[in-house]
């Protein structure tokens, strides 16, 4: 593998030469255009789903509020975030132990977006001879009229690509309402055209690029490899020494392996590589020379596999090990957290409650002979319906608290603040104490949450 | 490597240097930018920044003020990986040699 000498090469302006990439046919690319199918329908269908009246995932950063189906995530629910970032990455170091780059090759945006930019380049521009000579050509209007076409296709589904992303943060239906009027607010406008942009840009033209320089996974991957890992690989023993051959000729007799040199597998290579030069941290994984070759192969006879998905220890003829101490640890984590997440999600406190001092007055000395403190007490209820809340307080003896009517109301994910005199008989405290408010939900018990706060009264 | 063999690629299939330059500034601290941001306004609303009667115009809304936190974090974040690329680029290159040799001259004395 590569490390970071590769880096510092070239020239400052020199251009560099645009790889295409040949189509190819086969199980893996089917399972890739699968996946890529997949992947792109949920994204691009998802921000249509409706929940109970509303949009079903609704990031709805104005509001502080994610909707995710019958949950509302607030600030106070980011650590739930924080947690999911976790689960995500460690799946990514599992499944980067048991089978390489299988996130690169199947589900990275970057390569799934890449890839649907290379179907609209096919099917504008033809197959890779044909784009080739195309771009030796000169300008015709044969040629304008295809590159034209190309940028069409890649610039609306690059606007359409912004606008589904801009609705997860804004309801989409009014989104696409306010586009149909061409009343957008300036940040969805500029968002759309950003994300579009975006994609645009690295789908388009980087592509590659972007794993060769700009990917950290790619450079770290390799810490989690390990000689059981599944990586795509040439048999080197099988196919040296290569070279092209009569179908008639015996070529063993010759001392041939079994690799004929046609480059197909260069060919369809999205990142321009030569696999059997060994593993490289250019590769993405995508297993379209694994197709490739083994079409070449069914071509002239020889068993499948000289290019394969491998472990190290699988090409020295070894026992393979799924099962092993990194895979297990990965695994045993994963479990773990992914349950606890669960769990806590699931049963997690859906009433909250915030106590302000009233900044305007430390204390009120009242004629009855008692000393009040004014606080704001805020009541978030994270729930799905509205709740009676009643207030109490405790921490000093004879605490009363009074806000005038009996009972506060908050509907579903509502923030509702409220004033309240909290009062202590006169000779109860000098000084300062902490006391505890309470809110509970009249007609649901377990609904209750208790806040901390500082009393204040005369100290003479 | 292993005898001739017509190559695919006749040019380059790399970025030119000023390319990677831009590419390796500015994606990691676009990254580095959006959790920046969203660990920023999970625990901040810019609605409530500044002074409850003046609020500053940059924040005239909450979405203005993701957009400025998350615009600022980027440049700020830009402005390190910049500099960090300068020294890397602008470090000697043979300096662990230099130092060897001084190593074995004094040695030697």
């Amino acid at each position: 593998m590569t490390g970071l000498e590769g880096q510092v090469d070239g020239g400052l302006y020199e251009a560099r030469q645009k790889i295409y990439p040949r189509d190819i046919d086969g199980r893996f690319q089917r399972l890739r255009t699968a996946a890529a199918w997949v992947l792109l329908g949920i994204f691009y269908a998802i921000p249509w789903l409706r929940w109970g009246g509303r949009q079903a995932v609704l990031f709805d950063l104005p509001a502080r509020q994610f909707h995710l189906f019958g949950l509302t995530l607030w600030p106070q629910d980011f650590y739930y975030l924080t947690w999911l970032l976790v689960i995500a990455a460690l799946s990514l170091f599992f499944f980067t132990a048991l089978a390489g780059r299988l996130f690169c090759g199947y589900a990275c945006p970057q390569t799934v977006w890449t890839e649907t930019f290379l179907w609209m380049e096919r099917f504008v521009e033809g197959n890779r001879a044909q784009q080739m000579r195309l771009a030796r050509a000169p300008w015709s209007g044969e040629k304008l009229l295809r590159k034209a076409a190309k940028q069409f296709l890649w610039i609306t589904f690059s606007l359409w690509t912004g606008f589904t992303f801009v609705g997860y943060f804004t309801p989409i239906g009014e989104l696409a309402g306010s586009i149909a009027h061409l009343g957008t607010g300036p940040w969805e406008t500029f968002w759309v055209l950003f994300y579009g942009g975006a994609t645009y840009v690295n789908a388009g033209f980087m592509r590659e690029q972007v794993c060769k320089y700009m990917c950290p996974y790619a450079r770290f991957q390799s810490a989690m490899f390990d000689r059981d890992t599944l990586i795509i690989t040439y048999d080197e023993k099988r196919g040296e020494p290569r070279g092209a051959r009569k179908k008639s000729v015996d070529y063993k007799a010759k001392g041939l392996g079994d690799c004929v040199d046609c480059t197909v597998c260069v060919q369809v290579c999205p990142t321009g590589i030569d696999i059997r030069k060994g593993l490289q941290y250019e590769c993405i994984a995508c297993a379209a020379c694994i197709d490739a070759c083994d079409e070449v192969m069914d071509k002239v006879g020889y068993p499948r596999g000289l290019i394969r998905y491998d472990t190290q220890s699988g090409l020295e003829g070894k026992r393979k090990r799924v099962m092993r101490p990194r895979t297990l640890v990965y695994a045993t984590l994963l479990a773990l957290l992914a349950t606890g997440f669960g769990y806590s999600i699931t049963h997690r406190n859906l009433v909250g409650v915030d106590v302000l001092r009233d900044r305007n007055a430390l204390y009120r000395e009242r004629p009855d002979e008692t000393v009040e403190n004014v606080y704001n007490v805020k009541i978030l209820n994270k729930d799905a319906k509205a709740h009676e809340f009643v207030i109490t307080a405790s921490g000093i003896p004879g605490i009363v608290v009074s806000y005038g009517s009996s009972t506060v109301w908050a509907g579903p994910g509502q923030v509702q603040g409220v004033p309240v005199r909290v009062r202590i008989p006169e000779d109860a405290l000098e000084g300062g104490a902490d006391i505890q408010v309470s809110i509970q939900a009249t007609d649901a018990p377990e609904l209750r949450a208790t806040g901390k706060a500082r009393f204040l009264a005369p100290s003479d | 490597m292993f005898g001739a063999h017509r190559p695919e690629y006749a040019g380059k299939l790399r970025w030119p240097r000023l390319g990677q330059d831009v590419a390796i500034v500015l994606w990691p601290s676009f990254l580095v930018a959006s959790v920046a941001t969203m660990v920023c306004f999970a625990f901040l609303d810019p609605a409530l920044v500044g002074n409850d009667d003046y609020p500053p115009p940059a924040f005239s809304t909450r979405m203005t003020g993701y957009a400025v936190g998350f615009f600022f974090f980027w440049l700020v974040s830009t402005l390190s990986s910049l500099l960090t690329l300068y020294l890397v680029r602008t470090a000697h290159p043979d300096a662990p040699e230099r130092d060897k040799a001084a190593d074995g001259n004094r040695g030697d004395g």
